[in-house]
């Protein structure tokens, strides 16, 4: 199980900074190509918007995971540990039926957009729309492997790589 | 409609739904409870609050910021703050100060501030003798400069949801502001370190130190040139100024051989997963602001307040107070993304110049990042220090108001935001 996790967590972080870094080369190689040789592509723009779209949702669940999902915790604070436990499971649920529906009006949505054309591109507008779907599907299976560290407040965050430079 | 809206949003926020989910859940319910919208217009808003090519600077600054940080730059432009004020009156806390300052021009957040640069000048700090409650809180205030000289995440996305007003535009703006606020704190330092008796290093740095010391920054120190240049002469757009940002600094680990493979793509995938977090709480709260807009709230709200009075300045004070007490109790982004709608077409109808309201809306709610209860850059500082949230927030009070005399002056004298753009013909 743990081996499961840790593929589909490496997958996922392979998957957002590949979009990213496909991103990044098509915005940066179209400023070259508009002065170096004076021809750009105007489905850049488009293409850059899908692509950091969908790195977006899909890195939702990451993000739960490295705790930068920030949400107020005073009142798990004030609480019994017991309480704010059950509390925290409450969250769980909360997240898991919110993202659930948002995944279930993201496939409306992508049937909605199906028979339509973007602007640039040409293609179906239920394809960037997939990235709601993806995204939140994504999330889910990143929730259930990740609910017990969650409400044990347990987040992998590399705090370490900003204060590496401490000892110089 | 309203107020299942309201209630769920609070209730969630409470009962420590992650802040994202809150706004988003509470559009959705509120929809579904109402019955007379299509759902589906939930998910159409979460996809247009993302899909802007403007949007996409947000990425690129941040991962220009994990990339010159992954160089060692950070530790460059500290040897030169060092170098340059360290020897003065409470000379660490004025490196502070300056190295937020320098770090703010490749960098546009206050939490990659607080998590870099100001971290590692909180222990210098403490080691200096410094108490530790103070160096956090300095800490946590001069990383407040970040959002406000360009570049600026904030100012981006403010930029965008406001018809008139430009990134390049707001982004000028910033500057007098930030440097404004680095001063402020510079002055309150002062005062502290004076009372304190806390000194600087014991001899100025000499030139030679000061020539290899800058020119060891210098790659750092260009680097807003090179985005604000480029920008400002139309050579590329603010996006396109972030990926040629990144590539200066991919460009300058190559040079310096400061990145591994691995080095690299983890520097990829965290700034990516930050943009995840950040886009996240976009793409919710525009359900929220859109659902506000939709109630006419904005309408409701805009009544009262020209009920209230029609002079500009006295608008503007109403308008400083709502979002300042916004921002004590909801997270910067999100409150940035729903007050633009609804605070902004207030305060253009009174004849207020969008430049000066964007600056104030941005230095407010960043102010808001460092009060208690609800202040993330609080949270960073006291978890990296291993401080207590309560002595933290008792400490930073003399430096808030420094920063609130910086606000005052930001709505009070138009010229401080808009002076700058104004010159280089961003005017409305």
């Amino acid at each position: 199980m743990r081996q499961i996790e840790s593929y589909i967590v490496a997958i996922n972080r392979a998957l957002v900074a590949g979009l990213l870094a496909v991103t990044f080369a098509m915005v940066f190689v179209n400023v070259i190509g508009r002065y170096g040789f004076g021809s750009s592509f105007a489905w850049v723009e488009e293409a850059a918007r899908h692509l950091m779209i969908l790195a977006a949702f899909s890195g939702a669940g990451l993000a739960l995971r490295e705790g930068r999902l920030v949400a107020i915790g005073t009142l798990p604070d004030l609480l019994p540990p017991r309480l704010a436990l059950i509390l925290r499971w409450a969250v769980v649920v909360v997240m898991f039926l919110f993202m659930a529906l948002v995944c279930w009006l993201g496939i409306q949505f992508v049937q909605f957009g199906w028979n339509k054309e973007t602007m640039a591109t040409g293609i179906s507008r239920g394809i960037p729309y997939l990235a709601i779907p993806v995204g939140c599907a994504l999330f889910l299976i990143q929730l259930c492997f990740f609910a017990r560290r969650f409400v044990a407040q347990d987040f992998e965050f590399d705090a370490g790589h900003m204060a590496d430079t401490d000892g110089q | 409609m309203a107020k299942t809206l309201i209630l769920l949003f609070f209730g969630c926020l409470i009962l420590s739904v992650p802040v994202a989910f809150t706004m988003g859940l509470a559009g959705l319910v509120a929809i579904y409870v109402d019955g007379s919208l299509n759902p589906l217009i939930a998910a159409q808003r979460m996809f247009a609050g993302i899909d802007s090519f403007p949007l996409m600077a947000v990425p690129f600054f941040i991962l220009t910021s994990e990339l010159m940080t992954a160089c060692g730059l950070t530790t460059a432009l500290l040897r030169f703050a060092n170098a340059l004020v360290g020897h003065l009156r409470g000379g660490l806390g004025h490196v502070n100060i300056l190295v937020s300052i320098m770090f703010a021009g490749i960098s546009g957040s206050a939490l990659a501030d607080a998590a870099g640069p100001s971290a590692i000048v909180m222990r210098m700090m403490r080691e200096a003798g410094y108490e530790k409650n103070y160096a956090g809180a300095l800490s946590a205030a001069t990383a407040t400069i970040g959002p406000i000289i360009p570049p600026s995440i904030l100012a981006v996305i403010f930029a965008i949801s406001t018809k008139g007003v430009t990134v390049a535009g707001l982004f000028l703006a910033g500057i007098v502001p930030g440097l404004l606020l680095g001063a402020s704190l510079a002055v309150a330092n002062h005062i502290v370190s004076t009372r304190n008796g806390y000194r600087g290093r014991d001899t100025r740095a000499s030139f030679s130190e000061l020539r290899s010391a800058g020119f060891a920054a210098l790659p750092a120190l260009v680097m807003p040139g090179i985005i604000l240049g480029g920008i400002l002469f139309g050579i590329f757009t603010p996006t396109e100024a972030g990926a040629v940002a990144s590539a200066y600094a991919l460009f300058l680990g190559a040079v310096l051989r400061a990145f591994t493979l691995r080095g690299l793509y983890d520097a990829f995938a965290r700034a990516a997963i930050v943009t995840s977090s950040v886009f996240l709480i976009i793409a919710m709260a525009s359900i929220f602001a859109w659902l506000l807009t939709y109630l006419q709230i904005p309408q409701a709200l805009a009544q009262t307040i020209t009920q209230m009075s029609d002079n500009k300045l006295v608008i503007l004070f109403i308008l400083a107070g709502f979002a300042l007490v916004c921002g004590l109790f909801i997270d910067t982004l999100p409150a940035l993304i729903v007050l633009t709608p609804i605070l902004g077409p207030i305060a253009y109808s009174a004849g207020i110049d969008p430049l000066q309201f964007g600056m104030m809306l941005v230095l407010n709610l960043t102010i808001g990042m460092v009060t208690p209860p609800i202040g993330p850059v609080l949270f960073v500082i006291a978890t990296v220090g291993q401080l207590r949230i309560e002595a933290l927030s008792r400490a930073i009070i003399p430096l808030l108001l420094a920063e609130l005399i910086v606000l005052l002056l930001v709505i009070t004298i138009p010229g401080i935001s808009t002076f700058v753009p104004n010159f280089f013909g961003f005017a409305n």
